[in-house]
């Protein structure tokens, strides 16, 4: 069963062609690049590019697949359609204008085609991501019910009950920021650009990852699963502001630059760690938590934020003081965005007959699982 | 002691019979469960001072329709009556000379008169049907704590007083809002007798102390920036640093329009929801638009958004970072109501709210 999936969810563009859990091409086009000028997502280059790309990534897609090097886009594709069983499109959660382009290629091709569509949520294909292989079927995971899944990245934080295929129970969500977002903040109120995260991962290794303020774990004693971060960043911002001993009445990033330039990096690395680990014992603390009221030591990770190593290493740790193991993406490539994932979890959809019945739906920027 | 729904058809027929036969009401209202009766009669206000326990002397305060039956009971200057039209209908009880049309046992001894233009429709129109004030005190008895059903209330009164009680208005639990700020306008200075809910000030400042209260102003704003607005969306330009609170002052907004499951959109700019809830004078039915504009740099950006197409009349949108919103600031103002709220760090804790319309 070949599946074409496409993802455009947020900033990047992103097709391939999977069959089971198999990758058999795949083609990611970043914009992270264009938005790290920008210091963030950047929705007009976002739509744009999605809108300008699109078709490009498909026919790129398409011809990886057949390893066909010369493409005749009329005739090459209703002949590679052929081999196309569904097509597989991300509905949400994301950027509204850029799942409408993801969404329409997909009905287009869909029409002229005459493939069934399976809509995915985003956040099942992060769920999946720690299950796809390669075009040869590596790494060979055997699915092993029931998981908890920690989904960390820079539009979510979740912990899921993943009881079978398909079979989600959301146990706990951020109420307000998501981790990554959280990371990204406060790297940008450190001067460090976008994505803040990796800049950040680095900065902590260089004081050993080590907590030198003791900035608050949010909601570790709310008794549930859910996450809030926007008080941490409030005492975060707060705390740098007291230090920079200017008034809140000035413009914060001129604060900023004045504070920065005037400190050493000493500093800058201890804020940069301290922040991580408050949010990485925030993380740990509810994970530990859902694995004892679940008593499932089985552990699957998702999404941007699990790139960074220390934070792997830190699950590592967990899941073995419970004897348990855990699941990260299986490649790198698979921790972002990707269109992959979300052709993996189409699969299992397949499976179970979940199709779209028609080609009325509608993206849903708020879907949940 | 009758009982009736507040769904009954003919509550304010009834209320109001039980009005004119001089009697005690147990009425829901914008606060907490109140007593109403009649101010224009004496044996009904004195069967309420012995209900209360209140000790004589000490002033009750009055529920009325309007601005113009405002005029009618109190004298009151043109800047003091400005400076009310900015917070009335409100959660605010003012205090003013009396005119002495009411019953004087409701007065002060100096001859001041407590009022109250309550943000709920059944009381003022109830008042406005009546066509005199109708008594606002708490169904509590002197010194206790007010009561937020009737459940409550009930379980707590005595047999003997539970007889002076001819009707009760049940609408179930009431959301725990506080009993209305007290404001002392007989003086030049402004003095609160007693602090509610929302901190009064002249101009519109509100401070908060907690994200609840936080939550509590935005929800008083709205409703008072929603009445008359039937015809233009509403759009909220939410000003403030990094972690001061502009998504719990959406989630605020968000609850009393059914919306429970806000996250900061910082990520994707804006995440829209359905409005599921539809409180009585708040006319914004169909979506909410929670936009961040955090992330954006570049005035170019806003052509793309599409954000046009959610400017209509039924929807509210409400952006965070709304400062940067510059370059579409034109094309919301000429179709849509425009609301600044500016928030600020007092310190870690408490936030300084500014509305400017």
């Amino acid at each position: 069963m070949n599946i074409l999936a496409i993802e455009t969810s947020a900033d990047e563009t992103a097709a391939a062609v999977t069959n089971k859990r198999k990758v058999l091409s795949n083609v990611i086009y970043s914009q992270i690049l264009l938005h790290k000028k920008w210091g963030g997502i950047y929705p007009s280059l976002a739509k744009r590019a999605h809108e300008e790309r699109i078709d490009q990534i498909i026919d790129e897609t398409l011809i990886k697949f057949t390893k066909v090097e010369v493409f005749h886009p009329e005739g090459g594709h209703a002949r590679i359609m052929q081999n196309i069983d569904y097509i597989a499109v991300t509905q949400g959660p994301g950027l509204a204008i850029a799942l409408e382009v993801g969404i329409r290629k997909a009905k287009e091709l869909a029409e002229k085609y005459n493939k069934k569509i399976i809509t995915v949520n985003h956040l099942e294909g992060h769920i999946y991501s720690s299950f796809v292989q390669n075009s040869k079927g590596n790494p060979k995971r055997d699915f092993k019910f029931p998981y908890l899944v920690l989904i960390v990245s820079g539009g979510h934080t979740e912990i899921v009950l993943f009881k079978n295929h398909m079979e989600f129970e959301v146990l706990g969500e951020t109420l307000d920021d998501a981790a990554g977002e959280a990371l990204d903040k406060a790297g940008k109120i450190l001067g460090l650009g976008y994505p803040a995260g990796p800049a950040i991962e680095r900065l902590s290794s260089q004081v050993e990852n080590k907590d030198f303020y003791g900035f608050p774990r949010p909601m570790i004693k709310s008794g549930n699963l859910d996450f809030s971060f926007s008080g941490l960043k409030t005492s975060f911002y707060y705390f740098i502001q007291g230090h920079s001993g200017k008034r809140e009445d000035e413009k914060s990033e001129r604060i900023q630059n004045r504070f920065w330039t005037s400190q050493n990096d000493k500093k800058l690395t201890e804020l940069a760690s301290s922040f991580q680990e408050a949010i990485f014992e925030t993380l740990l603390i509810k994970t530990e938590f859902a694995i004892n009221k679940t008593g499932i030591n089985k552990l699957v990770v998702g999404g941007g934020v699990i790139a960074n190593l220390y934070l792997r290493k830190l699950l590592r740790d967990l899941v073995k003081k419970h004897k348990g193991e855990v699941y990260f993406p299986t490649y790198k490539y698979l921790t972002g965005d990707n269109a992959a994932m979300i052709g993996v979890a189409a699969y299992y959809k397949a499976q179970k007959k979940m199709f779209a019945p028609d080609l009325n739906f509608d993206r849903i920027p708020r879907l949940t699982l | 002691m009758t009982i009736i729904k507040f769904k009954d058809k003919k509550v304010s027929e009834k209320t109001i019979k039980a009005l004119k036969n001089g009697g005690l009401v147990i009425s829901p209202s914008d606060t907490v469960y109140g007593i109403l009766v009649d101010t224009a009669n004496e044996k009904a206000v004195e069967k309420l001072i012995r209900f209360k326990n209140r000790p004589w002397g000490k002033p009750i305060s009055v529920f009325v329709a309007d601005f113009k039956m405002l005029e009618e009971n109190v004298f009151l200057t043109k800047d003091r009556l400005s400076l009310l039209k900015e917070v009335l209908p409100g959660p605010f009880t003012v205090v003013l000379p009396s005119k002495h049309n009411v019953i004087k046992l409701l007065e002060s001894e100096k001859g001041s008169l407590g009022i109250r233009i309550p943000d709920y429709r059944f009381i003022t129109e109830l008042a406005k049907k009546f066509a005199r004030p109708i008594s606002a005190t708490s169904a509590n008895l002197s010194g206790r704590s007010p009561h937020y059903s009737v459940q409550s209330l009930l379980h707590e009164m005595p047999e003997n007083k539970k007889k002076l009680i001819d009707l009760v208005i049940d609408a179930g639990k009431l959301p725990r809002n506080k009993p209305s700020t007290i404001v002392d306008l007989t003086t030049p200075k402004i003095k609160i007798l007693r602090q509610g809910e929302i901190v009064f000030k002249e101009k519109k400042i509100y401070i908060s102390k907690s994200e609840t209260q936080t939550k509590k102003i935005a929800q008083y704003i709205l409703r008072k920036i929603s009445r008359g607005l039937q015809k233009k969306p509403l759009i909220l330009i939410i000003e403030g640093n990094l972690g001061v609170g502009k998504t719990i002052f959406v989630k605020g907004i968000a609850d009393i329009l059914g919306i429970n499951n806000i996250v900061s959109p910082t990520f994707v700019i804006y995440y829209e929801y359905s409005v599921s809830a539809h409180p009585q004078g708040v006319f914004f039915k169909n979506k909410l638009i929670h936009i961040d504009l955090y992330n954006i740099q570049d005035p170019e950006e806003f052509k793309h958004l599409g954000l046009e197409k959610y400017l209509e009349k039924g929807n509210i949108l409400c952006f965070e970072w709304g400062e940067k919103a510059g370059e579409i600031m034109d094309t919301l103002k000429s179709r849509g109501k425009i609301v600044y709220v500016k928030m600020k760090y007092v310190d870690e804790k408490i936030r300084e709210i500014t509305v400017k319309n």
